[in-house]
């Protein structure tokens, strides 16, 4: 069969429009208020969006039939205003959302406020060149409208809290002495670049999953349980992942430095000695012998041990 | 000097992983983050819909990117029973299997029977299915049973399906964005001020609810009813007529012995073939009963049963088939327990759509 393109729009074969015509007809579009060629225009946008032009048309019919094209048609009726399609959305989502956002949130008042503002948006209370816009347009139905829901609130939840630590009030900044803090001082050794290179060598010839887990559990903190549920395989598994991943990590990291000109006593210095470590515990120590930041009422008051 | 590692969080002693802090601050050092995927696809990839090429580049990224990291792992929201697996296994490993999963199969057998305890309280041998439907599916589906002695029996052992209006019905129209006073909205807060939305069960309005048409196919609503669609059991042909729904988890029986289960409210199926004796069952499934995630009954239409139903009279015993635990996935050797049958009807009918039924 000739390679169709989704460019190719007057070439659609055969099997294509059937293929849209079956989705069409499972997908209750009439039954929300979309027309054939609404619905031909939101898959043909998918399909541009999710793969290269020059796409075969096997791919196309894949990324076709791998689409919630129910939720799909549900979701782009909202977004054009049809009343039904709302109506079955807020019977299906309206509580869900609430729902989603005492998940992320884990408070009630930020709840609410997370899923008010995020039905606003779905809703399209903001206009464009006089044109409401709904977030609801840009589902694409590769997953489902629960799961689309739960991403874009977490996004936002995430937004937010980024947002406010922006806005660090100047008092504390003062009671904590940050704004007169002194410069970082310069680290009185350089770590030897090579150990940096080994590392980065290693770590870039990990697969991606393999980096995926070991920054989820070592740079996020993620549980094991959290990490096995997203890439969806049992605990158990993670934890041997990461045991394994963490001894193969050493051995290859050694041998790489072996390759750098190091001995392996000088490889293992090397990794176990951080100079960055060395400085932050000089400086934690010299805090503590000086006692008191600068400028803080209340921590002058705080009865001094010796120093 | 002092070694400096990077240990997760609660790790003790015994079992401590460790990778050195260097290493760690490398791989925050090559963390990249251009181009992040949109919730499109980070949606799909928490839910494992993506193709493997797809997936590649999008975990490429995630193992850069901490930000979306945390929108997957938020995004990521665990089912009940996950959440219960989670808290029985923590975050070692038991190094015994089966009491590891005696313990998985303790907790979700107790939250089941709790949370369903409520729905079956007509459960003593008189199954409903304790379904709301509209006035339009008079039409619909229902689940009566053709007996291979033409009469009409209605499927004996269904366990009750969940399911709760939250607000069909109401007027939409008015649901605006900022002013979601109704009732459903402020129950859903008494739920959130309780502290419950993070840690209480998944209300019943999000639970699918589930029915057998007249030609013996599985049909899902996930609008309370509103609409239906019908499920393909693992390509089965075969035609049902018997079903138990319990949150997520279902089972569906009917014709030759055919049983399946699904775990994910319809989305995968495992045919469970039971075996008697050595010989596999093959007689009509006409009646379901699951009261719990792991103790099932079926009620089986075979010549005997069938002679025995005719010619029954009260006290005597219908056989029944017990199964035992974790049956899923394997062949289930099932033992013949006579239960005392309930005196008088052996046969249950329906005249509205599955809404109350008639003993006879």
């Amino acid at each position: 069969m000739p390679k169709q393109t989704i460019q190719s729009g007057a070439e659609v074969s055969a099997s294509l429009d059937a293929l849209v015509a079956e989705i069409y007809q499972k997908s209750r579009c009439r039954v929300f208020g979309l027309t054939r060629e609404q619905f031909d225009a939101v898959l043909g946008e998918i399909a541009r969006k999710h793969l290269p032009a020059d796409a075969a048309h096997d791919d196309l019919c894949e990324l076709y039939r791998g689409l919630h094209a129910e939720e799909l048609a549900l979701a782009r009726a909202c977004a054009a205003g049809h009343e039904h399609a709302w109506e079955v959305f807020l019977t299906r989502y309206r509580a869900k959302l609430y729902d989603i956002a005492g998940y992320i949130t884990k408070e009630s008042s930020a709840a609410r406020e997370l899923a008010d503002s995020i039905y606003a948006e779905l809703y399209g209370t903001t206009t464009r060149e006089g044109q409401r816009t709904s977030k609801l347009a840009s589902y694409t139905g590769r997953g489902s409208l629960e799961g689309w829901l739960r991403t874009v609130m977490a996004q936002e939840h995430i937004n937010r809290y980024r947002r406010q630590r922006r806005l660090v009030s100047l008092d504390e900044e003062t009671e904590e002495g940050i704004q007169f803090a002194t410069r970082e001082p310069e680290p009185a050794m350089a770590v030897d670049p090579r150990v940096e290179a080994a590392i980065d060598e290693v770590l870039a010839a990990l697969p991606p999953e393999d980096r995926f887990i070991l920054a989820s559990y070592f740079l996020d903190q993620r549980t094991l349980a959290d990490i096995a549920r997203t890439l969806g395989v049992h605990e158990s598994t993670i934890s041997r992942k990461v045991d394994k991943l963490a001894k193969s990590l050493r051995k290859q990291i050694l041998a790489g430095l072996g390759r750098r000109g190091m001995s392996r006593r000088q490889a293992q210095e090397a990794l176990e000695v951080d100079v960055r470590d060395l400085r932050v515990n000089i400086r934690s120590r010299l805090a503590q012998e000086n006692g008191v930041p600068a400028f803080s009422k209340k921590k002058a008051e705080a009865p001094a041990d010796g120093s | 000097m002092y070694l400096a590692t990077f240990l997760p969080c609660g790790a003790s002693s015994e079992t401590m992983v460790e990778i050195s802090k260097i290493v760690g601050q490398r791989l925050e050092a090559i963390a990249r983050p251009e181009d992040h995927p949109d919730a499109n696809l980070l949606g799909a990839f928490a839910e494992r819909a993506l193709g493997n090429r797809e997936r590649a580049q999008v975990l490429e990224h995630l193992s850069r990117c901490m930000s979306c990291r945390e929108v997957v792992s938020l995004s990521s929201m665990p089912s009940e029973r996950a959440q219960i697996v989670s808290v029985a296994s923590g975050r070692g490993w038991l190094s015994w299997p089966i009491l590891r999963w005696g313990v998985v199969a303790c907790v979700v057998t107790v939250g089941a029977v709790v949370a369903i305890h409520k729905k079956n309280e007509n459960l003593n041998g008189a199954p409903t299915i304790a379904e709301t439907r509209p006035a339009v599916e008079m039409q619909a589906p229902t689940q009566t049973v053709a007996s291979p002695n033409g009469g009409k029996d209605a499927a004996v052992s269904s366990s009750p399906v969940e399911m709760a209006d939250a607000g069909v019905g109401s007027p939409l129209a008015k649901a605006v964005p900022g002013r979601a006073k109704d009732a459903v909205a402020e129950s859903r807060d008494a739920q959130v001020d309780a502290g419950a939305a993070s840690k209480g069960p998944i209300p019943v309005n999000l639970t699918p609810r589930w029915t057998l048409s007249s030609d013996g196919t599985l049909q899902r609503s996930l609008d309370s009813g509103s609409t239906w669609q019908t499920i393909t059991v693992s390509n089965s042909k075969a035609s049902f007529r018997a079903l138990a729904a319990n949150g997520l988890d279902i089972w569906v029986g009917g014709s030759a012995g055919a049983l399946f289960h699904s775990s994910d409210a319809g989305e995968h199926w495992t045919r469970v073939r039971p075996v008697v004796n050595g010989q596999v069952l093959r007689a009509d499934i006409i009646g379901v009963e699951f009261p719990d995630l792991l103790h099932g009954k079926l009620t089986i239409a075979d010549p005997a049963a069938q002679a025995l139903n005719r010619s029954w009279q009260p006290g005597q015993s219908l056989p029944q088939y017990d199964f035992p635990a974790d049956s899923r996935g394997q062949d289930v050797v099932a033992q013949k327990i006579p239960v005392p049958a309930l005196p008088g009807k052996q046969t249950w009918t329906t005249a509205d759509a599955g809404q109350t039924w008639e003993k006879k």
